[in-house]
């Protein structure tokens, strides 16, 4: 069964809370769909980027049992909005997910 | 008292940005703040100390690499090629000797040990196959790294293979690696920071020192009182028994690495005993234990006096109890104690006692070895104390014997774990590591001495530090350390006596001392203001050295060689070789 897009930002929020465990005080990510995934202001940098993906797709596995990938560059869509927000990236989790 | 964070600097062929992060986050302490060396290049910032990430000196360093990364033979082996053993000790001996070279000036390293990716394990057969073997290479090239390390000091090689393990099939990241070279997943990072600290509270001398266990459901099944001995359960052809004797053998093991054990239980004292010492099965005995609360009062209470009695803080102690209500009580009244929560499943109380990441220890003395024994004697000790009418007569029947010896390399371990473990008759509360102890022994004008402490009833060991600075016509004490375990038995008055002595000898007119106050410490001032130094100003101490100061009567003071007397040491000839030592022919014989 297809989760439902709350189940998508539990998965992404629970991941952004592991991420911040690394993160510097004036570096951690607020947990909110308003929240600017990447650059300035209050965006992550690369290194804080990337582990919240792989962070996202892992928890993503432990959860429904199925894996998504967001790190295949090949996919045009990323490109474009997808990560400018964590909002954005529910929606784009939620619409990559097979139903 | 706050201490400053500490700050580490993280050398690595791969990215060690989320170890960093871990570390600097993880709200133990100490409170650490990581830089990182320059990416990838592991030889040059290892090597080169003119580099931005060595200023100013970190207080630790991490190197951290993988295998395939630093020694060519490794990744000769990975490409399908053999190569010799010798030439993997040669690269593995190049690569310590640059280690190594970071000790001369940083006070602690760690070396997490090598591993290679599960991906590598298809060799099958030929795996650990001499030449061709991947992982064969790589656990030569561990044996080599720990041969080489063990004789740097202050360097410590971690086991990197736990913390993979405790990961378990996702321990290795491929997508991380492909992204952003971190070959580890993130949660093997957070078991390395959580270890690193372990080990850093450890070599501050910041390790719990006492466990305090409850007794039914913890240290056998069923409650004793009811049952009766016989009928507990504790061995036996039963998982359960089985598990309870397993927890027993796993705290006498942390009692031989010199850990006190001791006992608070609601229990009839003669009942608990009695089991102790007629159950077939029973693993820990009442030697194994430094002191106990059997009865039916308050736990924390109990706690406290037990900590009191072994003279350590609360910030010492751990407390096992398979009860909640009693693990609530004590974390709420005494909330220094680390009380883990405790399974309820009896076969899970071995892994959860080995999952505190609370007695970490950088090196194993004798004394750590006989530390609960030391305790059984002072059990015994104090209940002489009993028959005596005044402390005069009981010090008398005691027999003291202190033995002075100047600090050299068989006694520094010892007398550096002294020195940072000590808090309360503890003078400026310095905390050194070996190196620098050593270092600082041997500046011209310093000179240092450890004491051995011994009576009719046992052996204390090296149980202090007398350390002075002398300057034209002043002497001044820098260290004056004593352990807990000795203190209120005229052994500060025999250092202070061996102060003078040597100032005396050595033509200095006077002896000072200033007390430097810490939470802990306000034993030692009390024992300056009572010890007929003149006060000079707020914790300011003096004495003229025109006069002796007296050698309590009760105590035979000796010099640690055959035959001579303690004064050998006190003489100016002594401390020309304790400054020659600096050279190589004193007490330090390896300079």
């Amino acid at each position: 069964m297809k989760p439902s897009r709350e189940n998508i930002t539990d998965v992404v929020f629970s991941s952004i809370d592991e991420l911040n465990e690394m993160l510097g005080s004036n570096q951690r990510l607020e947990k909110s769909l308003h929240s600017r995934l990447l650059g300035q202001p209050n965006g992550l940098d690369s290194l804080g980027f990337i582990n919240l993906v792989i962070l996202i797709e892992e928890k993503y596995f432990e959860r429904f049992g199925y894996r998504i990938v967001l790190t295949q560059t090949s996919d045009k869509r990323l490109e474009g909005a997808a990560f400018e927000s964590v909002g954005n990236l529910v929606k784009f989790i939620d619409s990559s997910c097979p139903s | 008292m706050k201490r400053s964070a500490l700050r580490g600097l993280l050398i690595s062929d791969f990215n060690l940005g989320n170890l960093s992060g871990y570390l600097s986050n993880d709200p133990s302490q100490p409170e650490i703040q990581c830089e990182l060396g320059p990416y990838g290049l592991v030889a040059e910032a290892l090597l080169d100390s003119d580099l931005p990430c060595w200023k100013p000196v970190p207080d630790f360093l991490i190197v951290w690499t993988r295998p395939e990364a630093v020694l060519s033979s490794v990744r000769h082996v990975l490409d399908g090629f053999t190569a010799k053993e010798g030439l993997i000790t040669q690269e593995v001996n190049r690569y310590s000797e640059a280690i190594a070279a970071c000790s001369q000036s940083v006070k602690t390293i760690f070396v997490p040990t090598w591993n290679i990716p599960t991906i590598h394990f298809g060799q099958g057969l030929l795996d650990l196959a001499q030449g061709a073997g991947v992982s064969r290479c790589v656990m030569h090239a561990n044996m080599q790294l720990l041969r080489d390390l063990d004789t740097v000091p202050n360097t410590f090689v971690l086991n990197a293979s736990k913390w993979i393990e405790l990961v378990g099939e996702g321990a290795f990241s491929e997508r991380l690696w492909y992204l952003a070279k971190i070959p580890f997943a993130h949660a093997v990072f957070k078991a390395a920071g959580q270890d690193i600290k372990a080990a850093l509270r450890g070599i501050r001398g910041e390790a719990r020192k006492l466990v305090v266990l409850d007794l039914d459901d913890v240290l056998w099944g069923g409650i004793v009182g009811e049952i009766g001995w016989q009928n507990i359960i504790l061995g036996g052809h039963d998982s359960i028994g089985e598990a309870f004797v397993d927890f027993q053998r796993a705290l006498k093991s942390l009692r031989q690495r010199g850990v006190l054990l001791a006992i608070a239980s609601k229990n009839e004292e003669a009942v608990a005993w009695e089991a102790f010492k007629k159950h077939p099965e029973m693993i820990l005995r009442e030697g194994d234990f430094a002191a106990w609360r059997i009865n039916w009062k308050d736990k924390a209470q109990n706690i406290a006096d037990i900590a009191a009695e072994l003279s350590l803080g609360l910030d010492a102690v751990v407390f096992i109890d398979d009860n909640q209500i009693e693990r609530d009580r004590v974390r709420q009244a005494l909330p220094e104690i680390l009380v883990p929560d405790w399974p309820l499943d009896r076969r899970l109380y071995v892994r959860s006692l080995y999952s505190l990441d609370c007695f970490q220890q950088a090196f194993m003395t004798d004394e750590d070895r006989l530390r609960a024994e030391m305790y059984s004697h002072e059990r015994a000790r104090k209940n002489s104390r009993a028959y005596a009418s005044s402390l005069d007569e009981w010090l008398q029947t005691l027999q003291l014997r202190v033995k002075v010896e100047p600090l050299g390399d068989s006694n520094l371990p010892r007398a550096t774990q002294l020195l940072n473990k000590t808090n309360q008759m503890n003078l400026s509360t310095r905390r050194l590591t070996e190196k620098e102890f050593r270092s600082w022994a041997t500046e011209a004008g310093h000179h240092t001495w450890v004491f051995y402490v011994s009576d009719r009833f046992g052996d204390s060991g090296l149980t202090g530090i007398l350390s002075i600075e002398a300057d034209g016509n002043r002497a001044r004490i820098v260290d004056f350390v004593l352990s807990c375990r000795v203190i209120g038995r005229k052994v500060e008055e025999t250092i202070l006596h061996c102060a003078v002595e040597w100032a005396r000898r050595s033509r200095i007119r006077s002896v000072v001392a200033s007390y430097s106050e810490t939470p802990r410490n306000a034993p030692c001032r009390a024992f300056f203001q009572k010890s007929g130094l003149i006060t000079r100003k707020k914790d300011q101490f003096a004495w003229d050295a025109d006069h002796a100061y007296q050698l309590p009567s009760a105590i035979t003071l000796v010099s640690s060689m055959d035959g001579a007397p303690f004064e050998v040491f006190l003489e100016p000839r002594a401390v020309e070789v304790t400054r020659i030592g600096h050279e190589g022919l004193g007490p330090f014989d390896s300079n």
